[in-house]
């Protein structure tokens, strides 16, 4: 048993929560952060083999201190980097991080735990590019903690590709990113709780509430100045230009360098649900397709996605948000489908920019299923023979991208060998399933209600 | 079955695939695992996300019910819509427009101030209301404003003051505010802030800093206006372009001033071409002048301006005015009398010969400030003088000319040898290395006035004066200079005064013995001639036997010198006056004289150690005591030059005595040639230092030339046909015939001069055991009252100068 105060940063312990059962739960947790509020200990906790998004503040009383593991963080430094953990202030120490200015590819590492990875950058960061692999393990830097048991004390990440999208595993790659910064953010009539850090300015990270103006998105500190604020904004809808709109919904376009207020307020705002993504370089080269829902008071903003003016990679998507008080009544999947829509104008075909968050990874799985089981069912057998179609086909139906095509085939388990050939199987589960789940789907984007012309973006020689 | 014997084969996209349904499916068990076959698609999430509890149980769900379930979805924090106050903060409605929204981007900014009033600053609205009106709007311009004039560093109050357009006691209550409210935020600012990158890159791994320029990206488009290496690099030509600017200004204004200096310079030539100036006197005097201009009419000592010595300056300006005076005196008196000679002169007979000199130096000098000092006028100048004077003849293309950069110095008085016992003659002690009259050996003629000066190497220039006595001056006979040296140059100077009234001349001449007497004493400075002829003083004693004889010669000379000017033929009738057996008997005389000398010669350097006993009572002699002896002499030397120079036209008359006379020079001649070299060496010791290299090689060239006689005489063709082109063309050709009598042995007449020559050959030969009087000493000692005048005069004939170089 150990005590309150022993509780530091990397240890592991069963923390109670109450899940969506309204169940309670011990679910395994780590201890991130410790901070001390008018004497009462808080713990920023992460649920082991839960979202991020579930990370939060807990009192002491929640932790379970009896099976309180500590970190061990000498047994857990990789051997490769030979380093045991830091020797802050030592003479040696100082010399390696004069090495590290020096070295352009290394900028200076504001952790205690500088090893000697970072001296040897070619080691550490040319491990991390092979690998790809994000550092989620990566240590608190800020703090000086180096109780991270997984932490692989790695080389310092330079900065990200320029080219690219704006998701990013980044976030993982400092203890500040990993812990959510705003409390609530109120959005017209919405209150939402952030899922992940966002880089508001930092003065703004302490309030409460942080209030944003709901059709700029402007942020103020308070209800007062964004009442006077509002005095001032008079914007109803994304100030951007109408590119479909049937019924209440719409889409606006923003060019990211044309609007850089607006699309930098979007990112802020989109990275608190974002894990993935990184603000890390300008908007300049992304267009912003905001969905608005039209009542009285305007066009109030729903979800977005942004994509890239020229990809090289065949997205057409990098991030994409329905703000939680839309999710799931099926907005996410709106904005899919409008992204391909815009790729069908477009004549491409396209996919998301990878990661994929899990929820990103359902929506998406479940479009390309009910789109592409939705080109399978409605196949006519011609001739009497058997229907059939290639996956070529469905790609260029759909604007789906073929590896996604087939990804989804094999999800759904539709491709079969049989008699020497492969074979699309729609069994009765599939068929019902689809349908019902077509019954729920009520929003759907008319092509025909799109006014959109693509541009040539790399004729214009600016994004 | 065996479902594992074969392979299936990959799936192909461009194959297509039947789709069964329903009943049509065949029974799943018949088919193959494809598993090997079809790759597996990567789901595009982070591994260690795909892992999550609540994906995988969402997943699951997913296929095995085909739906959402409810308690099946990934929870995510939640999030309310319950905003009551909304309709409150949000007024009015917007009216959903008919046609798509079409917006112009640049059109939203609509210049309203990012700052929002927060309620703190709605406390001090207030307060600040009760005084004057402030409504929110104005208040956040205001803030606003500060906030963006401000860095780190707060805007002070007066900027504050340029900055907001408002009262004064608004502006102030706002600002401290403002101040007090910007030091309690913790931000860096108060309207926040996304936090900017620096571009040191030390915020690169800040998680707060968003929205990074790709600057990469940026300089891989051609059409980036805002490139930032565009711009730096705009920012260094920039810089370059105006530091090319600042180059090229500097190179205008030296090429403007180089134009000017130009410009300058070739006025300055033009001025000095109109005056004549070609060795750059009158610039050297103007140069000198310049600094103290005041003092107008300074003799000039060669100098250059900028380095002008001011203790000189302090010297000469107390015994400038007495200086200018006489000289405008002599001006005047020129002018009232052009040509009437200065019987009456109160200086006597130098007077008349300095006296047109001064004028012209200081017409020179006067026409030259006159020209060329543009600044400054010549307030104390008098009148300029109304005729050119002769003496501006300009100097030819040998003229000296200055160098660009070479610094000319001013002679130093102290260094002369001569102490100022009187300020003016301290001031004419500067002219005292001026021209005069010279003789040369090899050429043997007398050039007239001139200047020596040790060129390069060691060469010997000499600087030559065109004067109005040049013809008179041609015609003297070397020997004759030799014998009684300047005082021949006096003698000359006065009968080129006396042309219409030589006789009269003479007398005077005759009269003022004690003049004549110092102007051969001082005259020996001025005239530069071959050593061995400063020896008659010794051999005067000699000469006083004939005194009579030689006195009525002395008139028929100058008498002759005066024809001699006008016509030969004059010349001829004069010279009828001496009968061919007063010749001969005179030539007898001077035989038997020279023998008596060479006697006496034999005895002198057989006892060289009585020479220094003799040595005083020669300059005794040559001082006081034997003043009519020296008389006698020079009238001697008239007498010979009367000789020489009446029978010169008559050359025809080859007479027998030619190879008598020729014994003779040849008797005579060769110990003299031996006593020169003698000399020479003396002369090397005992010099003075201002002419000795002058004097040596001169000296060592005559007694080669002594040596050379005897060749001469059989074989010196350059000689006889200018003796026969001086008969028929010009007097001066003539003269030379005249002055180089000695090396003309065809010439029949030329043995009269001869015994002259042998007596001055002896009388060197006894000088050879003197030391030498050394010229500055013989001025010392003997009368310089008399010496200084007579160098002005010198001086004003020294404005112009032929450069004669003699290697």
């Amino acid at each position: 048993m150990a005590e309150v105060g022993e509780v530091t940063e990397g240890c592991r312990l069963p923390v109670l929560r109450r899940n969506q059962d309204n169940e309670d739960e011990w679910p395994l947790a780590e201890i991130l952060s410790v901070k001390d509020i008018s004497g009462r200990k808080l713990f920023y906790v992460h649920y082991i083999d839960f979202n991020k998004r579930l990370d939060e503040w807990v009192t002491h009383d929640r932790l379970d201190l009896k099976k309180i593991q500590f970190p061990k963080k000498e047994a857990k430094t990789p051997t490769k980097n030979g380093l045991p953990g830091s020797r802050p202030g030592s003479p040696e120490r100082e010399v390696k991080r004069k090495v590290e200015v020096v070295s352009p590819a290394t900028p200076v590492p504001a952790s205690t735990e500088t090893t000697q990875a970072s001296v040897f950058p070619q080691n550490g960061s040319a491990r991390r590019a092979v690998a790809a692999q994000p550092g989620r393990k990566r240590k608190s830097n800020c703090l000086g903690t180096d109780e991270d048991s997984q932490d692989s004390s790695d080389g310092i990440p330079s900065a990200p590709r320029m080219t690219g999208s704006l998701v990013s595993d980044r976030s993982h790659d400092d203890i500040i990113t990993r812990m959510k910064n705003i409390e609530c953010i109120e959005l017209g009539r919405h209150r939402l709780k952030p899922w992940y850090f966002s880089p508001y300015p930092q003065e703004l990270t302490t309030l409460p509430v942080l209030y944003l103006c709901e059709f700029c998105l402007k942020y103020v500190k308070s209800l007062k100045c964004l009442q006077r604020h509002l005095t001032k904004c008079d914007l109803r809808h994304p100030p951007g230009n109408e590119i479909y709109r049937k019924g209440t919904i719409s889409f606006f376009e923003i060019d990211g360098r044309k609007n850089k207020s607006y699309s930098q307020n979007l990112c802020l705002l989109a990275k608190c649900f974002l894990d993935h993504k990184t603000l890390y370089y300008d908007t300049d080269p992304f267009l912003f397709y905001v969905m608005t829902e039209y009542d009285c008071k305007g066009f109030h903003i729903v979800g977005y996605f942004s994509k890239e003016k020229e990809s090289t990679e065949d997205y057409n998507v990098a991030c994409i948000l329905t703000l939680p008080p839309y999710q799931r009544r099926g907005y996410g999947k709106l904005l899919i489908e409008f992204s391909y829509e815009l790729s069908k104008v477009e004549g491409k075909t396209g996919t998301p920019e990878k990661p994929l968050s899990d929820l990103g990874l359902l929506s998406y799985r479940s479009y390309w299923s009910q789109t592409i089981l939705e080109i399978l069912m409605n196949l006519k057998s011609e001739n009497g023979e058997r229907p059939q179609i290639t996956i070529n086909e469905i790609s260029e139906i759909t604007s789906i991208k073929k590896e996604d095509v087939i990804s989804t085939l094999q999800y759904l388990n539709l491709i079969n060998y049989y008699k020497g050939q492969y074979i699309l199987t729609l069994s009765e589960d599939i068929v019902d399933g689809h349908e019902r789940a077509m019954l729920k789907r009520i929003l759907r984007i008319d092509s025909k209600c799109l006014h959109f012309t693509p541009k040539d973006w790399s004729k214009r020689g600016k994004w | 079955m065996s479902k594992l014997s074969f392979r299936a084969r990959a799936l192909d996209a461009a194959k297509p695939l039947p789709v069964y349904r329903g009943k049509d499916m065949p029974d799943l068990n018949d088919c193959v695992s494809i598993n090997r076959a079809v790759p597996q698609m990567p789901t595009g999430m982070e591994k260690e996300e795909e892992s999550e509890h609540h994906l995988q149980r969402a997943i699951s769900a997913q296929q095995v019910f085909r739906e959402k379930k409810e308690s099946m979805v990934i929870p995510v924090p939640e999030a309310e819509s319950n905003v009551n106050y909304y309709n409150r903060l949000y007024k009015g409605e917007f009216k959903q427009p008919k046609q798509f929204i079409h917006i112009q981007p640049f059109n939203l900014d609509n210049e309203q101030p990012d700052y929002d009033m927060d309620s703190e600053d709605e406390t001090l609205l207030n307060r600040l209301n009760r005084k004057m009106e402030i409504k929110p709007l104005q208040f956040e311009i205001m803030i606003d404003r500060l906030e963006k004039a401000s860095s780190n560093q707060l805007v002070t109050l007066q900027e504050a003051k340029l900055l907001l357009n408002e009262d004064d006691y608004l502006i102030k209550a706002v600002y401290d505010y403002w101040v007090r409210k910007r030091k309690n935020c913790r931000g860096p600012s108060l309207i926040p802030q996304i936090k900017q990158e620096k571009r040191d890159g030390s915020t690169n791994n800040d998680p707060y800093v968003a929205f990074r320029r790709r600057t990469e990206k940026m300089q891989t488009r051609k059409n980036r206006k805002n490139d930032e290496a565009s711009y730096e690099k705009m920012l260094k030509l920039r810089r370059e372009f105006s530091r090319a600017i600042t180059i090229l200004e500097m190179i205008k204004r030296r090429e403007k001033t180089k134009r000017e200096l130009l410009h300058l310079t070739l006025e300055v030539v033009e001025k000095r071409y109109h005056l004549g100036d070609y060795g750059g006197e009158i610039l050297n005097e103007v140069k000198l002048n310049r600094p103290d201009k005041e003092m107008s009419t300074t003799p000039a000592t060669l100098h250059n301006g900028n380095h002008h010595k001011v203790q000189e300056c302090k010297v000469k300006h107390p015994h400038h005015p007495s200086l200018k005076e006489d000289m405008s005196d002599v001006v005047r008196q020129k002018k009232k009398y052009p040509k009437k000679p200065k019987i009456e002169s109160v200086i006597t007979p130098q007077q008349p010969t300095t006296e047109p000199l001064p004028v012209i130096s200081k017409s020179d000098i006067k026409q030259y400030d006159f020209h060329s000092s543009d600044e400054d006028e010549f307030p104390q100048v008098p009148s300029p003088v109304s005729e050119p004077e002769e003496e501006n003849d300009p100097d030819g293309p040998c003229a000296f000319r200055r160098r660009a950069g070479c610094q000319y110095y001013a002679p130093r008085l102290d260094q002369t040898n001569y102490s100022c016992e009187n300020s003016e003659l301290a001031e004419l002690d500067k002219l005292r290395y001026r021209h005069c009259l010279t003789t040369l050996t090899v050429p043997r003629r007398c050039i007239g006035f001139a200047r020596r000066r040790i060129g390069r190497g060691g060469r010997v220039i000499m600087d030559r004066i065109s004067t109005e006595h040049d013809p008179v001056l041609k015609q003297i006979d070397p020997e004759m200079l030799n014998s009684f040296s300047s005082s021949s140059q006096t003698v000359d100077f006065s009968s080129n005064f006396s042309r219409t009234n030589a006789s009269n001349k003479h007398c005077e001449n005759r009269l003022s013995l004690s003049e004549i007497i110092s102007n051969i004493r001082s005259c020996r400075l001025q005239c530069f001639q071959p050593r061995l002829l400063n020896l008659q003083d010794s051999d005067s004693e000699e000469c006083t036997s004939r005194k009579p004889g030689q006195t009525v010669n002395n008139k028929r000379v100058s008498a002759a010198s005066v024809a001699l000017l006008n016509t030969s033929k004059n010349g001829i009738s004069v010279t009828g006056g001496i009968t061919e057996e007063q010749f001969q008997t005179h030539q007898q005389q001077l035989v038997q004289m020279q023998r008596q000398q060479l006697a006496q010669l034999q005895q002198k350097q057989q006892s060289q150690h009585s020479s220094q006993q003799t040595h005083p009572k020669a300059q005794g002699s040559s001082t006081s005591d034997c003043m009519s002896k020296t008389l006698d002499s020079a009238s001697a030397h008239f007498a010979a030059s009367a000789v020489v120079s009446a029978p010169a036209p008559s050359r025809s008359e080859v007479t027998k005595e030619q190879n008598t006379s020729h014994n003779n020079i040849n008797g005579v001649v060769q110990p003299s040639g031996t006593s020169k070299t003698l000399y020479s060496t003396n002369m090397a010791l005992s010099s003075s230092p201002g002419i000795s290299a002058v004097q040596l090689v001169r000296t060592v060239g005559h007694s080669t030339t002594n040596h050379l006689i005897p060749a001469l005489c059989t074989s010196s063709p350059q000689t006889l046909p200018m003796n026969n082109s001086c008969l028929t063309n010009a007097v001066h050709l003539n003269n030379v015939s005249v002055v180089s009598p000695v090396n003309v042995h065809i010439n029949a007449r030329t043995s009269a001069p001869s015994p002259t020559a042998l007596k001055l050959a002896t009388v060197a030969a006894s000088m050879d055991r003197v030391p030498k009087v050394t010229p500055s000493s013989a001025i010392s000692s003997i009368a310089r009252e008399n010496h200084e005048p007579e160098r002005l005069g010198l001086n004003g004939i020294a404005e112009t100068t032929v450069a004669m170089e003699v290697t």
